[in-house]
Parts: C-alpha cells; structure tokens; sequence
C-alpha cells in the first residue's frame, strides 16, 4: 500500500486515517460545506487588547514597579494630606521643644533617673568649696599654708572637672544608670511641658521625627520638603515635555532649514554642562529677582514672591537646558512617523501642519513622551536638592529636603536622625520615581524591554 | 576623520562661547555691586573701586574685554576670598586635586560598573539581576550628599572599630583619605555605569551577529566576551562624558563635606560670598574642561567603532 | 535507498513552543519529514507559520522562552535533542550550518570578514594554523564569488554590499564542510538579481558539495529553482508534502492551490488575476480544534471545524493532510466496492 511508505509516528499529532477509515467515525454530513457563521464561529475571539490595557496589563505584573507606584501614592499622600494632620507648622518654633530626639523618656522614668543622677553626684564629685576645704586641710597637716594663687588653681581645676561631669562624662552615666534602671526609650519626641500636658489627659500629638534646634517639627518639615521637591520635579518635568515637544515636533516636521538650524542649537545646549550652569544660573538670579521683589509692584511681582526666586531660577534653568533630550526624541519620532502614508493623506485632504503635529503625529510617539516625562521627575528633584543642599535652592523658611540636610551637617553625630531622614526620603522618592519610569518604559515600549 | 574633528572642535568652542557669554551676562545682572556686602565705602572709593576693576563701562565692552583677557589666560582677581589673587592661579591650584579624587572615583566607577552590568545582562531575570538592577537603580537615586553623609555617619559616627578611613581630607594620612570622597563621588557614575552596560549587554546579545556566532559553533564564553562585549562597550564610551561632568559637579558637594581642598568646595564657598570673578572663572574653567571632554569622549567613540569612521566619511 | 544507513536528517513528530506570560504558543505542532543526503528540501508557509522555529529547534538555537516539548530529531543516526552542551557546540558549524534572512545585521560590525571567517574554522578545527586557516577562509571567499579576496579578508562588514554579505554568510557557514545547510530565507532581504545570483550560487555550491538544503522560504518560485521536495507549512504543521513538481502541477492542498495562485507569473495570461488567500492566520495562542486553515478556506467542510484532517497520500511520496482528500479516497473506495 502506498501508505505504508510514509512512516508515521507512533505519537503523531495527525490522526491515522486508517484507523478513522476503519471505525467508522465519518458520516456523510460532515461532507457537507460549512456555512460562513460556523467557519466565523470557528475561531476562537481573541480577545483584540488595545495599546494602554496591553500596556497596564505588563506593568501591573511587574512587581517592582508596582511597589515603586505604591511608594509613590503614599508619598504624594504623605506630603500633600499630611501637614493637614500635624498641627504644627513648618516655620513654628515650638518653644521649649528645641532639640527633640524622635523618642522621649516618660515623666516617671526621668524623675527615676534624676533622682538616681542625685543619690550619685553626692557621692561622686565634690563641690569647689569642698575641695578648698580638703586642700587646706591638707597643706594645714604638712605645715604651710596656701597662696591665693594656689587656692585660684584649685578652684579651676574643680570648675573644670564639674564642668566635665556635666558635660560628657555624666552623659556617658546617664547612658548606664539607664540601662541599669531598665528604663527604655518611647517612641516619639515630647518636650517637658508636653509630658507634662498629656499626663494632665490633653491631647498632645508628638513630635515624631523630633525637633531641630529651633524648636520645629521635623516631620511637618520633611512633608513639606517632598511636597516642594514633588511640585519641583512634576512641573519642571511637564515643562521640559511643553518644551521639549513643540520644539521637537516643529523642528521634525518642518526639516531642511529650520530643522538644521534648529538642531544646531540644540547640539550646542546638548554639551553644555547642565549641572554646572543651572548653579549659575540660579545663584545668579537668586539676588536679581529677590531685587525684583524687593523694588517692583504689579502681579509678575506677586507671582514671583509667592513661587520664591529660587524655585523660579529652577524651572528658568529646565526650561533652558533640560528640554533638549525630549526634543530630540520627538524630532526623531516626528521624522520618522512623517514618512508613512497617512500623514501624506492627511496632507493630501488638506490638513493644515499644526493639526498634522496633533492629531497625527504626537498621538503616535506618546509611549515615548510618557517615559521620558515620568523619568524626567526623578531628575529634576535631584536636581533640585542638589541645590538646596549648596544653598541655592529652595529659600528658607521653605523646607527643603536638601537643605535639611545642609542644616542637619552640624550636628550630625548627635542628631543623626536629623541628616538620615531627609536623605531618606529624598532617596526613596527619587529611587520610586526611577523604578516606576523604568517599568512604564518596558510597558509601554515593547521592543526597548531588556 | 580630520573633518569630523575640526568640526567637533568647533562646534566645542562655540558651546565654550555661549556658555561664557551667559556666564558673564548673568553675572553683571545681579544688582549690588559687589562691594556692598562688606562695610560700606563712600562714594569715592566706590567709583575709584568701579573703575580700577572696570565696573564703570557699558555691559558689552566690559564682555569684550573680560573675553579678550580670557584668551590671555587672564580670568580676573579674585575680590573677597583671597582679595587680589589671580583667579587662574587659584583655579590651577585647587584643580589638581578635585581631578584627582574625580579621576580615581570616575576609574573605580567603571571598573566595577562594567563588569556589574554585564554579570546583570548574564543573569536577566534573576535574582542577582533584580537585586543589582535594584541597588543601581538606588544608586542613580541617591544625590551625593546623601551618599557622602551616610558615610560620614557609618564611619565617623559611635562605632569606634569602624574609624578606619578619615572622615577629613588630611593628605599625611596616605591612600586611606582617598577612600571615603571617592567611594561617594563614584556610586553614582558607577551604577549609572552599571545600568547602561547591563542594557547595551542585552542589546548586543539581542543582536542577530551573536545568532551567527552561536551557529558557527562558538563557545559561550567566546560569544560573550568577543562578540557581545566588544559591541556593548562602544556606547558605553558615549556615557563617559556625562559621566564627567556629574563626577565634577558631585565634587561640589563631596569636597565640601569631606573638606578637600579643591576646586569644587572652592566654588562653592565662592557662591556662598558672592566672589563673582571667582565664580566666573570657576564656571568657565570647569565648562571649558567638561566640553573638551565631551568632544574626546565623541572622537573616542568614532574611532572605536569601524562602522562609524568610514561609512560616513567625515561627517 | 538502503535501511541500514540512516538518513542525514530525520525529524518526527516535533512540537516547539513559546512560553509567553499569555500562555503557551505552539509554534510548532508536530511536524515529520526526512532529508536524505545532497537532497534540497524547500519550507514554504507565511510569516508566523513556524518554520524558522523549526529550523532553530535543529540548530538547538532556540531563544527562550521557545522550548521543544516533543518529537525527537535524528542527524546521522544521532538524537539530535539529546546532545551536551559541549556536543551541540561542535556539532553547530560543522557538521550542519545555518545562513539567516538578514545579512546586514547577521556579521558582527566591529570584526572583519576575515577575522569572522577564520573564527568559524578554528572553533571546530583547533590544529589547523592561523596562515592555514585564512588560506582556507579566502580559498572559501573566491568560492562564493568574491574578488580581490586579500583585500576584502581586511575589510568591516558594513563595507560589503547585501549580496557580498550573504556571500560571506555562505562562505562562513560552508566552511567547515557541513553536510547540511539550513537557510532561513536567505535572499528575502536583497534585491531581485542579487536574489538569483545568491539562489544561482547556492544550485553551484549544491553540486560541488553534495550537501543537504533546507530552504525556508515564503516565495514559492525560488522553491521550484532548487528543491527536490517540498514541505508547506501552515499555522505550525505540515499540510503538504511531496516532491517539487507535484506540489507544483498537482496541488493536493487547498492552502498549497491559494500559495500557488497568488504567486505571478510570467507566462500567465494577461487577464488572469492574482488571487490572495482571504483572511488572515489564526491565533496561535489557542489553536482551534478542527484544520487551522478551514476559516479560510474556500472548500471548508463540518468536519474540517471539528477534527484534524489525517495525511492522505496523494501520489509517490506525496501526502497532504485535507479532508478534501479524505472525501475522495471515500468515493474511491466505495466506487471500487460497487
């Protein structure tokens, strides 16, 4: 038989037409043509899954980004709900809670403590008088008698070596007597008055990063430093993308002349150290326009003293330097979107070039411009903190996560937490923003997915 | 080539230009003369000061001359900070020591970046890949002030078995004072590094010449290491230039927390007193030398890639 | 042909798949054919139809996340899918090479030809000198039609045209001597004549060599310039097999009769029309239970929506899985039983 010359497996997918010839299995009818609803219905629907549900559907597997995203909601939480709960301000001194550790000792233990630190400075050192006494007696003992000047020497001494038990000494002691009375640390910084209002049945909401020297919160502090470093980095990225797209989008859709000229110019502010000239700038107009302020009327002067001159000087310096990435991205979009055909029959119907450029064009390298817009947020409150941190940026009394920073250098290995707080979150803002950025760019850009 | 790199070179000295002009623009803009701030002279010696310094001239000659006497290498006096000194011979002073911490930061960054990244392109989607994508990416998000206080804090802080490396530039202390500026100044570059190999790594092996080399019967490690490397380290070179230029300006931050002499925390105490030939000079000096080394970075990259040099001619 | 010595290449029943987050695409679902030695076998089917992927599967290069799941594949008497790692390494370039779509991209930009050329040879020939080994790769170069051969050893990929690129590619690949080359539509992406000069070396290198072909192409007139056989694939299976000239005059396959009467033709009639196959290939993610083909077809049956049609033998070594075929060998059989 001819059949047989095929060999088949004995596991093949396809169907041994002896075997279905022998059984039987074929009725006259399943000849019969199919109609076009049964061929339609054949098919299995596949479900057609448009660009952004395709787009979600990757990032929302993607774990890191989403925990990034988490980090994000709760920050923007955190810096815009947040000062509505504390009822502090960021510029109020609360006096008497200068210096807070963010925990605190209760009432009962401290009066513990005072009252071992007591029982032991009896003991311990003497007093300047005591030691005059002691002294005098002993030069007594050997037969002479003490100069004024001597008696002036040991009266230093005894100052110095109060001053020293005072100082660093007892607070090493005070260290141990804590651990040997097993008093431990609460959360939370309260200054004294404020214990002692919440053991009256007050309501006192703690300070919970504690207090910086002048007596201010420092949790109202940093949630008001992400909210300017937030604001900072999404407006100076939605102005780099207003930018950074017109710019792009004209100069690739024009091309020839406007677009050689206008890539020279970009090229020249492309290697134009950004860092270095956005210092300039701002350190520069930073007296200008407090000048400005001080001198002018008018709301260009009321806008400029709310926004602040140094916050202006930012978005100056993005609004000049930073667009040109984004440019260049569209530029290239633009180019090569504006080869393919129904642009030329959008064009060929009469459309004018600005609805071209919307209507065509931006729709189709928006994946694009959304990355670059969410990446650009991350950079642009680096940026900013940077500042801050040299003393350029945002201005005092506006918290600043940088300049906290800055201020908590001076006592750093006291109040450590002063330093790491800021730096903290400063930190885990940038890095969620980079995360979150990278996962949109592999959602919503296949091909660039590593 | 010759072509391509006069037209670089001019192309550099065109941003140099652009970027003095604005420097010496912004500079004259700011309202006070600059004497203001000390106690304050009378009229006569103002105007003696204004024009012992030129400050009397209208805007664009005093530009003409101050560009004239750049290109004798004369960058003006310093007016407060060392009253009277040379700004060039401050400026190349204090240089040499930022380039050195910058250079020893930006080598450390590359040699362990590179490497870093293309153990993450070898391990996609692993464990090792995620953690390290995630501490690079942490990396890149940790400004140098951040990284330079916690380290200060870690070792300068209570923990006396961990005061090994001095916290304060203090050159009799040898390689060991080295450690900490430069561990801070080079995290960033070096995760920058890092993440931009791990993705050019993967791009190479996406390319269908390592399809061809498996197919020869190449072994793996020969496909990594001269097909994929090779065409992986060529866009690297392009993120030198950067690179660069952010080493110096973390510099800022980084000498001024570990107090090194250097340029960086020079500038920026001459921001803090508003010595603005300093400043100027500073900005220019640091501009000038982050353009060349961008525009070297870019002839680099040409040379190292046969494709580019030859197809394209000059341009 | 004897029963002792083993084909060159037998594949049976192989099945490839693609591990994607949406689930399992089986891009290839059990296909057999064998090659004898110094045969020419052509792959016809569209985009997607998983020929490529099969051509992988026996280079052992496929990317993840493809993976075979099934079949077995048998070089030379040898499983193929049971080699180490060390054994699939020498047997890749050697004893079967592979030539791909797209020159430009397939040489490595930053080495020159030579250095590529003699690359190949000493991964599988470790005593031969380097003087040998580059006598050998321009001996190899002149063979495949290049000139100025000293010259061209020293120049970067992106100095050849197309053509002299897929030259090289061919120079590469045969340069070990395989006895099968595998070529995934190797003159797709050149121009018409660079396309025949490229099919017209191949014929030449075919003669001298001896070696076995398989051609993976979509256009089915460089199938009828080469092959000896021909396999058309569709939606991941063979649906039609059988040498050259009956695929060509006694199309058995409903998809076979829609390739052949959407390809132009020279010596047509001016009024006769190219006809395209109506819609478009099915979903390869949850392939439907019945012949992948039946929405399209125009002759489709109940039963083509409901069950896998068998291989039906069509003529000598000729075979074609359609319940068309079924239909008539029914009719045979029971005009024979009257």
């Amino acid at each position: 038989m001819a059949e047989k010359k095929m060999k088949r497996c004995p596991v093949s997918f396809q169907p041994d037409i002896e075997e279905m010839l022998n059984a039987g299995s074929l009725s006259p009818e399943d000849f019969e043509s199919a109609s076009q609803t049964e061929k339609e219905e054949f098919i299995p629907d596949r479900q057609s899954v448009s660009y952004w549900k395709d787009a979600w559907r990757r990032l929302r597997r993607n774990v890191v980004a989403m925990v990034a995203l988490g980090v994000i909601i709760f920050l923007v939480l955190f810096a815009f709900v947040g000062p509505l709960l504390v009822p502090y301000d960021y510029d109020q001194f609360n006096k008497g809670a200068e210096n807070l550790h963010p925990y605190h000792y209760s009432l009962e233990d401290q009066q513990r403590l005072e009252a071992e630190v007591a029982a032991r400075t009896q003991t311990g050192t003497k007093s300047v008088d005591e030691m005059i006494a002691e002294a005098q007696a002993e030069a007594e003992a050997k037969g002479e008698k003490l100069s004024t000047v001597d008696i002036a020497k040991i009266r230093a001494q005894a100052k110095v070596a109060q001053q020293n038990a005072q100082g660093g000494e007892s607070e090493v002691d005070t260290e141990t007597l804590r651990k040997e009375l097993g008093i431990k640390k609460k959360l939370f910084g309260y200054s004294a008055d404020e214990l002692e209002r919440k053991a009256a049945g007050e309501q006192v909401f703690p300070h919970v990063f504690g207090t910086d020297m002048y007596g201010r919160d420092i949790l109202v502090r940093v949630m008001y430093g992400a909210r300017v470093s937030m604001s900072v980095g999404i407006c100076a990225a939605l102005l780099v993308l207003l930018i950074g797209a017109t710019y792009g989008a004209i100069s690739g859709y024009c091309g020839g002349k406007v677009d050689a000229v206008m890539q020279r110019i970009v090229e020249i502010i492309y290697s134009v150290p950004e860092m270095l000239v956005v210092l300039l700038i701002a350190t520069a107009l930073k007296p200008i326009l407090t000048e400005f302020v001080n001198t002018q009327t008018g709301p260009l002067r009321d806008f400029v003293s709310v926004l602040g001159p140094n916050l202006i000087s930012l978005f100056i310096a993005f609004g000049m330097l930073y667009w040109v990435t984004m440019s260049r991205i569209i530029r290239g979009q633009v180019l090569q979107l504006k080869q393919q055909e129904y642009v030329t029959a959008a064009r060929a119907l009469g459309a004018s070039g600005g609805r071209i450029i919307r209507r065509h064009l931006l729709p189709n390298c928006i994946g694009q411009i959304v990355v670059t817009t969410c990446l650009q947020i991350p950079s642009a409150i680096f940026l900013e903190s940077f500042l801050s941190y040299l003393g350029v940026g945002v201005s005092a009394p506006l918290p600043s996560l940088g300049s906290m920073a800055t201020d908590a250098l001076s006592g750093m290995y006291t109040y450590t937490y002063r330093l790491i707080i800021p730096s903290l979150v400063l930190s885990i803002m940038i890095l969620s923003f980079n995360l979150f950025g990278d996962g949109l760019r592999d959602a919503l850009d296949p091909k660039l997915k590593k | 080539m010759g072509k391509y790199v006069i037209k670089r070179l001019c192309m550099a000295l065109v941003t140099i230009f652009f970027v003095t002009c604005l420097t010496f623009l912004l500079m004259n803009a700011v309202p006070g003369s600059p004497w203001l701030s000390e106690k304050t002279p009378s009229e006569a010696t103002l105007a003696a000061l204004n024009a012992k310094y030129g400050l009397d001239q209208p805007v664009p000659v005093q530009l003409l001359k101050y560009l004239q006497n750049l290109l004798h290498g004369d960058f003006g006096v310093s007016l407060k900070m060392q009253k009277n000194r040379d700004v060039l011979s401050i400026i190349l002073e204090m240089f040499p020591v930022s380039a050195k911490v910058g250079a020893i930061a930006l080598c450390w960054a590359v040699l362990v970046g590179v490497p870093l990244g293309c153990l993450a392109a070898f391990k996609r989607g692993r464990l090792t890949d995620s953690f390290l994508r995630v501490v690079c990416t942490l990396g890149i998000s940790m400004p140098s002030f951040v990284v330079a206080s916690i380290l200060l804090v870690v070792f300068a802080g209570g923990i006396q078995a961990l005061k090994i490396f001095p916290t304060l530039f203090d050159p009799s202390q040898g390689w060991k004072t080295y450690v900490l500026p430069c561990f801070a100044l080079g995290f960033y570059p070096m995760c920058y590094t890092a993440r931009q190999t791990r993705s050019a790594m993967l791009d190479s092996l996406n390319q269908e010449y390592i399809k061809t080399a498996r197919a020869k019967g190449l072994k793996n490690g020969r496909i990594i290491f001269k097909h994929a490397l090779r065409n992986a380290l060529i866009p690297v070179i392009t993120y030198l230039g950067p690179q660069v230029a952010f080493t110096l300006c973390g510099g800022f931050v980084v000498e001024s927390v570990f107090s090194i002499p250097g340029l960086g925390r020079y500038f920026v105490q001459s921001i803090q007193n508003r010595d603005y030939p300093v400043i100027m000079g500073t900005t220019i000096f640091l501009a000038s030398f982050i353009i060349l080394m961008n525009m070297a970075v870019d002839i680099l990259y040409k040379i190292a890639d046969p494709r580019i040099n030859l197809t394209k001619g000059g341009e | 042909m004897s029963e002792q010595k083993p084909k060159l290449l037998e594949v049976k029943d192989l099945k490839v798949s693609f591990f994607t987050p949406a689930g399992e695409v089986k891009a290839v679902g059990g296909i057999s054919y064998d090659l004898d030695y110094g045969e020419v076998m052509g792959v016809v089917g569209e985009s997607g139809s998983g020929k490529s992927q099969e051509a992988y599967a026996i280079m052992g290069l496929l990317q993840q996340p493809g993976k075979v799941i099934g079949g077995s594949i048998t070089f030379e008497g040898e499983d193929v899918l049971h080699f180490s790692k060390e054994q699939m390494t020498s047997f890749r370039g050697s004893r079967v090479a592979m030539i791909f779509q797209n020159p430009m991209t397939c040489l490595n930009p930053v080495y020159t030809i030579g250095n590529q050329l003699v690359e190949a040879l000493r991964a599988h020939d470790k005593s031969i000198s380097a003087e040998d080994a580059r006598k050998r790769a321009m001996e190899m170069m002149e063979m495949v039609g290049i000139n100025n051969v000293e010259k061209r050893m020293k120049q970067y990929p992106h100095e050849f045209s197309g053509g002299m690129r897929q030259r090289v590619m061919i120079a590469m690949g045969l340069i070990c001597h395989p006895q099968l080359l595998i070529a995934d539509e190797p003159t797709t992406a050149l121009d018409v004549t660079i396309q025949a000069q490229i099919l017209e070396l191949m014929k030449d290198l075919q003669k001298k060599t001896g070696m076995g072909i398989i051609f993976i192409t979509h256009n089915l007139g460089v199938v009828a310039d080469i092959c000896d056989k021909v396999s058309v694939m569709y939606a991941g299976r063979i649906v039609e097999q059988g040498p050259v000239d009956d695929i060509f005059y006694h199309a058995a396959h409903p998809y076979t009769l829609g390739l052949l009467r959407s390809m132009p033709r020279v010596d047509a009639e001016s009024y006769e029309r190219l006809i395209p196959i109506e819609g478009t290939p099915v979903d390869m993610l949850n392939p439907p239970e019945g012949c992948p083909f039946a929405p399209r077809c125009e002759h489709c049956m109940k039963i083509c929506l409901k069950k896998m049609p068998p291989y039906v033998e069509v003529g000598e070594k000729h075979r074609s899985a359609c319940w068309l075929r079924v239909q008539e060998r029914l009719n045979r059989e029971e005009s024979a039983d009257e």
